[in-house]
């Protein structure tokens, strides 16, 4: 019988990872997924500055192993910008370190990661708030000023 | 037109439900964005879904149960994106299922007839279990009616069918041989209506809730496969998504349950795995909110998703020794076609008795392949 001690386990190696230099994405160093990635980031950002048309890149649709994620997030390196949206979840928004990417992940009320994304766009939609909640927001403060007018000894 | 006070009240849109339940147009956003992800839908989809789903009233749904284990409703209640609750209170008005509702008896059936008027032509129909129409359809009735009379009438009114499990979808376990209540999938029944199979012994909980959520936030019937089921979810067999599939490539194999190879993680094809010849999302979303799946554990896939899986052979024989051969060719809807020599098999079937002696005698006919169980 089997115990659970003689049954083998194999680690696979995930450190190493050689740094990404200036020109290995040229010179086709890079796991092939995460050098189409960047091409077609380059496509969408020359789109969004010549006509203004926002576009995503769905990260959970693409097979990436753990390393193709770290070369990834070291080719697109930090932002200035760091968001936070507490809503039904938690969404992170960070601005990666080229301007106009940002990498954007939606977790579920329990913590879990349930979809993550490459926005190529001025500011994620998600930050921005609505025309009609905007309109909605002017008379509910306009109500809140009234209110408290009326509390006021006259 | 503005809405009025009553008109909220009595038919809130989803956006107005979402607002009593605390949940902010962002949340909705995130959500959304959430399925459309898993969908594999472009990734403007999630927005644009959470604002056609906000202004529009909440779709009625009405779930029906006949020949099966509740194994199905048992999945579905443990979808975690999106999450059952969230999809009964806010997108879908669940009125009737005999399991969850909270009225039984005549005031259940009555709720259910109530549906059925108040929503006729846009409800949403979930048949969950196949239909039994031997001895007049007695071997499966609630209130006095049988399930193949019930799906009928329940039919009538449908904007679409979405078949939960391998036994609506295909007859599953009950239309396996013998086949003692002459059971059939909805197919077999209904042949005016679209139909979306979402096959699965069960079913993954969110490829049951996504299929809704698009159904009812798009009112489009998603791209589906021959066998009727969605693309998004069955447009890649086990196999090709498989984190084991390099073993296969490099010929390493697991001989047993406990040889090195098991140990070691090596591919499970020749202790049985269906996963060539079974289209499912088990490898991509995996169960209990993505903790795992069969073949993560260690144990090969037995095809349930598949036409007729559980009489195609041991689920331990090698796909090479079994009788599979190419997924779902033996699909009973596609018995039921050439049987009636017309394009709706429903039309078959749709005068009952007489339907099914014809297509006995057509299937004894045309040798074993396409024997029908139970003739």
């Amino acid at each position: 019988m089997t115990r659970l001690k003689d049954i083998s386990v194999r680690v696979e190696p995930g450190a190493g990872i050689a740094p990404i230099t200036a020109g290995m994405v040229a010179a086709g160093g890079l796991g092939g997924g995460v050098a189409a990635i960047l091409a077609e980031l380059v496509t969408l950002l020359e789109r969004l500055a010549d006509s203004g048309t926002a576009a995503a890149i769905d990260l959970r649709s693409l097979p990436m192993s753990p390393q193709d994620r770290v070369e990834l997030e070291r080719a697109l390196g930090e932002g200035e910008v760091q968001a936070s949206v507490t809503a039904h979840g938690v969404s992170a928004i960070r601005e990666t370190g080229i301007a106009g990417i940002w990498w954007v992940e939606h977790r579920d009320p329990q913590g879990a990661p349930i979809a993550e994304f490459l926005e190529v766009t001025r500011v994620p939609q998600i930050l921005a708030a609505a025309p009609e909640e905007i309109a909605a927001a002017a008379a509910a403060l306009h109500a809140q000023i009234t209110a408290i007018a009326a509390t006021r000894p006259s | 037109m503005a809405r009025t006070n009553a008109e909220r009240q009595d038919a809130p849109t989803v956006g107005e439900m979402l607002l009593r339940h605390g949940i902010s147009r962002r949340g909705f956003i995130q959500y959304c964005t959430a399925v459309a992800s898993a969908l594999a839908l472009p990734p403007w989809m999630g927005p644009a879904m959470a604002d056609q789903l906000r202004n529009a009233p909440r779709p009625s749904v009405i779930y029906l149960s006949f020949q099966e284990c509740t194994g199905c409703l048992e999945s579905l209640t443990r979808s975690f994106n999106p999450s059952i609750e969230n999809l009964i209170f806010n997108v879908i008005s669940l009125d009737y299922n005999d399991t969850l509702m909270a009225a039984a008896g005549e005031a259940a059936e009555a709720a259910r007839d109530k549906a059925i008027k108040d929503n006729f032509g846009k409800y949403v129909l979930v048949v969950d279990g196949s239909i039994p129409t031997g001895a007049g359809g007695a071997y499966c009735t609630a209130g006095g009616r049988s399930a193949v009379d019930t799906l009928r009438e329940a039919a009538k009114g449908a904007a679409a069918i979405v078949c939960v499990g391998t036994c609506s979808a295909f007859g599953g376990i009950p239309f396996a041989d013998p086949n003692p209540t002459e059971a059939w999938p909805v197919t077999a029944i209904v042949g005016d209506k679209p139909i979306i199979n979402v096959s699965g012994c069960p079913p993954i909980p969110e490829v049951i809730t996504g299929t809704l959520l698009q159904f009812v936030s798009t009112g489009k019937i998603p791209d589906l496969d021959e066998h009727r089921r969605p693309k998004a979810f069955f447009g890649n067999t086990i196999h090709d998504r498989c984190y084991r599939r390099p073993f296969y490539d490099q010929g390493k194999f697991a001989k047993s349950f406990d040889d090195e190879g098991a140990r070691n993680g090596w591919c499970l094809y020749e202790l049985g795995c269906k996963g060539p010849t079974t289209y499912n999302a088990c490898a991509t979303l995996k169960w209990n909110g993505g903790v795992s799946f069969p073949i993560q554990s260690g144990h090969g896939c037995l095809g349930c998703s598949e036409p007729n899986f559980w009489d195609k052979g041991s689920f331990y024989s090698a796909l090479s020794t079994a009788s599979w051969g190419k997924a779902g060719e033996t699909a009973p809807l596609r018995v039921l076609e050439v049987a009636g020599g017309a394009a709706a098999a429903g039309a078959v079937l749709g005068v009952a008795a007489a339907g099914v002696s014809r297509l006995h005698q057509h299937r004894s006919e045309h040798g074993p392949d396409n024997e029908p169980k139970g003739s």
